[in-house]
């Protein structure tokens, strides 16, 4: 197209006035809305995050002036001295959340695999299913498995029967109690990405490996799961992230002694107040998961997922 | 292509399928079974526990609760995120970048992937300092719904986004050059076309504040006991019992019927929007 | 199919290549003039670089152009969807720059149509009188009315989604002229057809034009479809307008060589003036009709170049030249032979089909061309 010789000056006028035409409409339709978020929920986050840095005040309030000392608690110095207690609890609850997404990605390959290779009118009821019971509250659903595992249920009586664990206890309270129920809350966020990934697999390349490959695992880990990473990584941020901080299940499921992160931040706020050593643990809690999905972030950009539709 | 794998390979798949659906329903099965369990000195199972609930007042004032949150929250949160989907949609100009251009994605997406903890220990000591400050915002059903129109409205956001970005984008001039003003076009092309998309929005809100409870529990006052918060009490204070049994399976088929009739919606909508071809 | 020459359907005006519209404001109603129209786009990219223009009242108006040439965005700013950085925009008079596309007497039919998918096919045509506020009587009235005109009325309670492409261009155009503007905008409406629902439909939208004596502004990028249809086009490139005239003056007489090259097949050569009123080309000496003055292109239609085989040329005729078939293309009602002289310049010549069984040339068969003095077309540069 040509360039500008004349009237350089009126040139573009239409444009910036349609531009701004364009932002007023915005605003006067996205703006409410986001204001409310703005005012509900950024603000009120970064309050939270800047109570980190006040000193401890005598009922565990917030006090000026600004210090580090929340966060050398988080670090686990008090007055006592150093203990590994805090730290083992964050590495505990890492840990946790890890291996609940590894479980859950166990579980969701076989049942994502089992949909896409049924007829395409059924797969959105079979994949609803698997949705629908992550609809139910989450204390009705951890509230579940407490009824399942609890000391005079059947699994276990077998586990007393096994010798698995001492008579007259339940698999619940405990760690694995606790594993299965983030496994349990959180298996259809591994599914729906999965699925996502898997609905749109090209099969031509399955069908170019059946004949470089005699085995069907070397299939499916040379041709099938590399077209699966985008989905996957998606899965495990959307299980790996709540899962960490997860609040209901360790208070349910978990008992008192194996305190997780999210657990103790909330104590910090419910039962004995200490909001700035809340704060600061909310801190590390949101690094982790900040740094999560980051390193993730750039991975799945990395294989070139794109994500279609978003805003 | 993806049904011709080999048959043992489908039937493994189903194999191993079947237990992971089992494993899901289970859990909920289970509760529901016990619901009906017999009323203590008797041995027949029955409706015992749900005749219970009807007459216990600190249920039925906390479903009222749970339902007038839920209704609120709703209502707000689908006419706020409606307005925000359509919005973006229409109005940010794709052209630009940068992160001006980013920001509303950034401030939508803050709710969702925010840790419900992390949300709701804000919103705690947002309201409390703000009640301090001003005296208004008192810990109750009020807080808590201005907690949850904050997770709704995204969420809505993005269904009405997503349904807006299937439509073409010359329907809103051809609106415009037919004589329809702003509003006019508004309430005559857009609304109507995203419906689907607004009712789904609205369910898919309602069921998420019902869903909810650690965002609840943080802004709870004393006076404003929801269904899932009391259930979390007296689960913490006296372990499983018949009662809440009874209340969770209420609860359960109420999500899984809501569920089931937006999955209706919105398959209807793609039933509209297939093209057909021919005369 | 009509003929590539086909007839021009002037409709009345005088001299409307010249353009020259009345200035008192009284201008007849469905008439429209730009005066200095530009647009730029983000990042100075000129769409719409200083038009003037009139179109008369009651006139099949193409704006025809390769894409990105601005000829829709120029579309966009008669119907309002965008604003113009300079210059004026009069319908039947009145100025339009500051109007919103909701109160200009103008419907568009997109090229996607734009049918509401939520509405049925009787409701969709309802749609603009139902805005302004049109009485539910006269309104199923008037929409019946125009579905029997268009033969839609079987599927008035059909929904879009339901309708096939012709059906659902139909319902377009009907939702457009039901409402009587005084300007109907086509957007490339027939791009998405097969060739023969096409040619129906330009035959038809041709019909209905004249039955309503609306003013019809066509963007196209097909010069088929432009020669077919328009009483006068206007070939844009870059944003500027090239040529304007009636299809038949600017088929025949381009202007430039973009002009030329885009409407229809041509011959063009870059020549050196020599004495006697001859042209000197890559081909050899043209004797030219034209008296040649500035001009340093000559151009010639291969339909305006005669064949005769080697043994029966005329010998005594000025422009013959020999050569050799290299490709006998044929397409049903002609045939287009690209020739090669001695020289090694390919010439192509169009022979209608009319006498094939007598005269037809293979590949490497022998032939004499015959370029007439009078069908040669000076164009400046």
């Amino acid at each position: 197209m040509s360039a500008i010789t004349g009237g350089a000056s009126i040139q573009g006028s239409a444009e910036r006035a349609e531009r701004l035409a364009r932002a007023w409409r915005l605003w006067m339709t996205a703006g409410p809305g986001l204001f409310w978020i703005v005012v509900f929920l950024l603000l009120p986050s970064l309050i939270l995050l800047g109570i980190g840095f006040f000193s401890i005040g005598n009922y565990g309030n917030p006090h000026l002036p600004l210090s580090l000392e929340p966060m050398r608690e988080v670090a686990g110095y008090s007055i006592l001295g150093w203990s590994p207690d805090n730290l083992a609890t964050i590495l505990r609850s890492l840990l946790q959340a890890i291996s609940a997404a590894g479980l859950t990605i166990l579980l969701a390959y076989p049942v994502v695999f089992f949909i896409i290779t049924r007829p395409p009118a059924l797969r959105p009821l079979l994949l609803l299913f698997v949705i629908l019971p992550s609809w139910t509250n989450q204390v009705v659903r951890t509230y579940a498995w407490m009824e399942l595992l609890g000391p005079g249920s059947t699994l276990s009586h077998l586990a007393q029967g096994a010798g698995l664990i001492p008579p007259h206890l339940g698999l619940m309270p405990g760690i694995l109690a606790m594993q299965i129920g983030l496994t349990y809350n959180y298996l259809p966020y591994m599914v729906v990405p999965l699925y996502a990934a898997a609905e749109k697999l090209d099969w031509s390349l399955v069908e170019a490996g059946r004949d470089l490959y005699a085995s069907g695992r070397r299939l499916f880990w040379s041709a099938v799961f590399p077209q699966t990473i985008p989905g996957l990584l998606s899965g495990i941020i959307l299980v790996a992230i709540p899962a960490f901080g997860d609040y209901v299940v360790p208070t349910l499921l978990g008992g008192g002694k194996s305190m997780m992160i999210g657990s103790l931040i909330a104590s910090q706020f419910l039962d004995t107040p200490n909001w700035p050593y809340g704060a600061a643990l909310t801190i590390f809690m949101l690094i982790f998961t900040c740094a999560g999905l980051i390193v993730f972030r750039v991975m799945s950009k990395r294989l070139g997922s794109s994500e279609g539709s978003m805003i | 292509m993806s049904q011709n794998l080999a048959p043992p390979i489908r039937r493994a798949l189903l194999l191993t399928s079947l237990p992971v659906y089992g494993l899901l329903y289970a859990p909920l099965a289970l509760i529901a079974v016990f619901s009906f369990a017999p009323a203590p000195g008797s041995t027949t199972a029955g409706l015992h526990w749900y005749n219970d609930l009807l007459h216990a007042p600190d249920v039925l004032a906390a479903l009222r609760r749970s339902l007038t949150l839920a209704l609120g929250s709703s209502i707000l949160g689908t006419a706020l995120g409606t307005l925000m989907g359509f919005g973006l949609s229409r109005f940010r100009s794709r052209a630009r970048s940068g992160f001006a251009a980013a920001l509303p994605s950034l401030i939508i997406y803050t709710p969702i992937i925010m840790p419900s903890l992390v949300f709701g220990i804000s919103e705690l000591i947002f309201f409390n300092l703000m009640h301090k400050a001003t005296g208004l915002f008192a810990a109750g059903l009020l807080t808590m719904g201005i907690a949850h129109v904050t997770f709704q409205a995204p969420y809505v956001a993005l269904v009405v986004f997503a349904r807006m970005a299937g439509l073409d984008p010359n329907l809103f001039e051809a609106s415009h050059d037919l004589y329809a003003n702003g509003r006019q076009s508004f309430l005559y092309l857009t609304v109507p076309v995203i419906r689907p998309a607004i009712i789904g929005g609205f369910l898919l809100a309602f069921t998420l504040s019902i869903d909810d409870f650690t965002i609840s529990y943080f802004t709870a006052g004393p006076g404003s006991t929801t269904l899932p918060i009391y259930i979390y009490s007296a689960v913490a204070r006296k372990g499983i019992s018949p009662d809440i049994n009874a209340l969770a399976t209420l609860m359960i088929a109420t999500v899984i019927g809501i569920g089931l009739l937006q999955y209706g919606f919105t398959r209807q909508k793609d039933r509209q929007t297939v093209p057909r071809t021919g005369d | 199919m009509a003929e590539p020459a086909m007839l021009p359907r002037i409709a009345g005006q005088a001299d409307a290549a010249t353009s020259s519209a009345p200035t008192s404001g009284i201008a007849p109603r469905g008439a429209i003039r730009l005066e200095g129209i530009s647009r730029v786009f983000g990042g100075g990219v000129v769409a719409v670089d200083r038009i003037d223009l009139d179109i008369q009242a009651g006139e099949f108006f193409t704006l025809l152009g390769p894409s990105g040439c601005g000829k829709t965005t120029l579309l966009r700013m008669i119907a309002g969807f965008e604003t113009p950085d300079a210059g004026r925009i009069l319908i039947s008079g009145r100025e339009m720059q500051s109007v919103p596309p909701h109160k200009r007497p103008v419907n568009t039919v997109f090229q996607s149509y734009a049918l509401f998918p939520h509405l049925s096919v009787a409701e969709n045509i309802g749609f603009g009188l139902r805005m302004r506020g049109v009485a539910r009587p006269e309104r199923l009235a008037r929409t019946e009315q125009i579905m029997a005109l268009l033969q839609i009325d079987a599927f008035a309670r059909r929904n879009p989604a339901q309708l096939s492409g012709g059906q659902r261009q139909r319902v377009a155009l009907a939702r457009a002229l039901v409402n009587e503007p005084e300007v109907v905008l086509l957007d490339e409406p027939l791009s998405a057809l097969d060739a023969k629902l096409r040619a129906e439909l330009q035959v038809e939208l041709m019909r209905m034009q004249k039955r309503l004596g609306m003013t019809f502004i066509f963007v196209t990028h097909d010069q088929h479809e432009a020669l077919v249809m328009s009483d006068r086009i206007a070939v844009m490139e870059q944003g500027r307008m090239l040529q304007v005239g009636p299809v038949l003056d600017v088929y025949e007489q381009p202007r430039s060589v973009f002009v030329a090259e885009f409407l229809g097949l041509s011959n063009i050569w870059k020549f050196t003036p020599r004495p006697g009123n001859m042209a000197e080309t890559a081909i050899g000496a043209l004797s030219i009709a034209t008296p040649i003055t500035t001009q340093r292109t000559a151009m010639i239609r291969p339909e305006k170049i005669w064949l005769y085989p080697e043994a029966d040329a005329p010998r005594d005729r000025p422009n013959m030249f020999a050569g050799v078939v290299r490709e006998a293309i044929y397409m049903g009602a002609s045939t287009q032979y690209n020739v090669a002289l001695a020289g090694g310049a390919i010439v192509l010549a169009l022979d209608t089909n009319n006498q094939a069984a007598e005269r037809s040339w293979g590949p490497g068969e022998r032939v004499v061309l015959e370029l007439k003095p009078a069908n040669i077309m000076l164009i400046d540069g």
